[in-house]
């Protein structure tokens, strides 16, 4: 589903050349939920920018759903996020003086969707994370964890092969934050692709897979599934894992 | 289907723009509509000055100037007024189409059968029947006089309306400082901007005049001349004029096609000559022919000093815009984020652009609409201060859309960098 190698990103200014991402390499395939942790400041978030293609790379390849993105044109590049990529932010991210069926419907508007399939999928999405009754609600009206919900369900209407998700519960309690976490659980048990980062040990623990990025690189970690530890992953390092997935792919 | 859904999206996306900032969207219209309104005042009176009268035959007719002054101080350049005799003489040539031979007079108007006594200060064009034609004077009831000379009276339509209250007034007769005449032809409302057959002393914005009377007749009458004349004899009054060195009539010819000019020249040169041979005059030859355009703009009947204004108002308009623009890119930055979000979840930089221009082009309606009524008030202003501006201060139709039309390019070019640099950010720094 997503490939990434030996991609690098540098930013520069006048004096410095940071490197946010050092020779990345990664594989996901499609159905995983994978976990992404780091310090701050280790190029996660320049990751997931990367992944999604809301920031450029400077060297490597990277193939989404099998197109390689390099040297897509502007065009290109927005139509395969309305398509291929679903965005969950940690700040929800959603228009304060639209209602949620028009903060859901607006990724729909920009496929060229009729009204009526545009009005379909919006319902199905907002069914999907238990809001069918707010769709004039602003999200004001709404709660943290029911706001993060309509950016899922935005992140759902366009039917992505791939969730990324940026600390989505990292604005939301507790209590907010399993429901938050649930819904993504029960996306993924329904196929979905999901790469999320996250602070929480916790949260990392859950899903199938933890990668951890450390100064722009892969960290050399052990993977592990406290739920489905099996005797097969533990202990593996990073690079033993990722040779395997490249040998895979 | 999808692009009409993708508009109306975009309009709505405007609209909904406006109201979250509208003090800001209200500076940015206003700074352009005041802009785009003083230019629009000014282009209303240039295109005033500068517009051609008469365009079906602008090119074919033709004003003559001669210089046949027989007295020892001959003006430099030759006269746009003639004595009686060379007038009659361009008429009588055969030439020309037809011909128009007249001056201006006045005379106080009244309905003869009106118990009122009430009189009409009234603009009296004394002229030859040819110059209906040759102006394309419309009539709005009955027809041209035929002679020269008779008691008849064609007259306006600002007469008819004030005297007979816009009726059919043919047959009835008008008694004109004492003398009675009876009208044959009612004129419908005649605009003619500039007065291009009167383009002299200050005369180009005048209206058209309230009564044409045959020029005989005028002449006969002893109705004074109300313009610009010269005499090398003296008179008691223009009835004795006909034979005297007395330069007050003006003369129009419209020429069959172009190339009659010159036969015109000719001709005109050819008299002179004569004149010049029999004693007559001392001077060079030197006759002129000038078409309405020309004539116009030998006369400069564009006051320069407006077209000073009219650049003027353009720098005003650049600095308008770059004001706007100035403030939309403060508006841009705050929606940095909304843009960077529509990208991320799938706009491209064109849809991004033309949501832009869509807005930029909704706002240049409005500010279209705003600079018209501005425009409007600069220009009732001005005639406040400029009573002479009083008839070519108009507004006409294609002004209204120039001024629209104005207003969007001028909203768009405000909005193009702002857009730019709207763009120019990576995704991932707008979100943040």
């Amino acid at each position: 589903m997503l490939k990434m190698n030996n991609i690098s990103r540098i930013y520069q200014s006048d004096t410095i050349q940071t490197h946010a991402l050092r020779d990345f390499s990664l594989n996901v395939k499609a159905g995983e939920f994978v976990a992404v942790t780091g310090p701050s400041g280790s190029g996660k978030s320049t990751f997931l920018n990367v992944a999604g293609l809301l920031d450029n790379f400077d060297r490597g390849q990277y193939e989404l759903d099998g197109v390689s993105v390099q040297g897509l044109k502007d065009d290109e590049l927005s139509r395969l996020r309305n398509e291929k990529i679903g965005f969950i932010f940690q700040n929800y991210n959603l228009i304060p003086d639209y209602s949620i069926f028009d903060n859901v419907d607006m990724p729909l508007r920009y496929r060229g969707f009729s009204a009526s399939e545009r009005k379909r999928r919006v319902e199905e999405a907002l069914e999907k994370v238990g809001l069918t009754s707010r769709f004039k609600y602003l999200p004001s009206q709404l709660s943290g964890g029911q706001q993060q919900r309509v950016a899922i369900a935005r992140a759902l209407a366009g039917e992505p092969k791939i969730l990324l998700a940026d600390e989505p519960t990292g604005n939301l309690d507790s209590l907010m934050a399993r429901q938050v976490m649930e819904i993504l659980h029960d996306l993924n048990k329904g196929g979905a692709t999901i790469i999320m980062v996250t602070h929480d040990p916790d949260q990392a623990r859950e899903v199938n897979r933890n990668v951890q990025v450390i100064d722009g690189q892969l960290a050399d970690f052990k993977v592990y599934a406290p739920l489905d530890r099996s005797a097969e992953t533990k202990g593996k390092t990073i690079s033993a894992a990722v040779n395997e997935e490249m040998a895979d792919a | 289907m999808r692009s009409s859904s993708m508009f109306s999206y975009n309009l709505s996306l405007a609209m909904q723009s406006f109201k979250r900032a509208p003090t800001l969207y209200f500076l940015i219209m206003l700074t352009l509509s005041i802009g785009v309104g003083v230019l629009c005042a000014n282009l209303a009176l240039v295109n005033s000055m500068a517009s051609d009268p008469i365009p079906e035959k602008s090119n074919k007719l033709i004003h003559i100037s001669m210089n046949t002054w027989p007295g020892d101080q001959p003006p430099d350049e030759p006269m746009h007024i003639l004595r009686y005799r060379d007038a009659m003489k361009i008429a009588e040539s055969g030439i020309p189409k037809r011909s128009a031979v007249f001056y201006a007079s006045g005379v106080y108007a009244r309905d003869s059968e009106s118990t009122s006594m009430k009189r009409f200060d009234s603009a009296v064009r004394a002229t030859t029947p040819g110059f209906f034609e040759l102006t394309n004077a419309p009539f709005a009831y009955g027809s041209a006089f035929e002679k020269s000379r008779g008691m008849e009276v064609v007259i306006g339509d600002e007469l008819n309306q004030k005297i007979f209250a816009g009726v059919n007034s043919v047959g009835k007769t008008l008694e004109l400082d004492g003398e009675l005449l009876t009208i044959v032809g009612v004129l419908k409302p005649w605009i003619l901007r500039p007065l291009f057959y009167h383009a002299t002393e200050g005369r180009a914005f005048n209206l058209t005049d309230d009564i044409y009377a045959p020029l005989e007749t005028a002449i006969d009458l002893g109705w004074s001349i109300h313009a610009r004349s010269s005499s090398a004899d003296n008179y008691a009054g223009v009835e004795e004029t006909r034979d005297k060195n007395a330069y007050y009539l003006q003369a129009w010819v419209e020429l069959d096609n172009v190339n009659q000019r010159s036969a015109m020249q000719s001709y005109l040169d050819s008299y002179s000559q004569e004149l010049k041979d029999a004693g007559e005059h001392p001077l060079t030859t030197r006759n002129e022919l000038h078409n309405v355009s020309e004539w116009l703009t030998a006369k400069k009947v564009v006051d320069q000093k407006v077209l000073a204004f009219t650049l003027a108002s353009v720098l005003f308009l650049s600095v308008c815009i770059f004001n706007a623009s100035s403030l939309l890119l403060s508006r841009f930055h705050a929606a940095k984020f909304e843009v960077g979000l529509r990208r991320a979840i799938g706009a491209s930089n064109r849809h991004m652009l033309i949501q832009g221009l869509t807005e930029s082009a909704l706002l240049g309606l409005f500010t279209g609409l705003v600079a018209l009524v501005l425009s409007w008030l600069f220009l009732k202003l001005s005639v406040q201060f400029l009573p002479r501006l009083a008839n070519i201060a108009v507004l006409e139709p294609k002004l209204l859309v120039l001024g629209m039309l104005l207003a969007l390019v001028t909203s768009i070019a405000s909005a193009l960098y702002p857009l730019y640099r709207a763009n120019r950010y990576t995704i991932s720094a707008e979100l943040k």
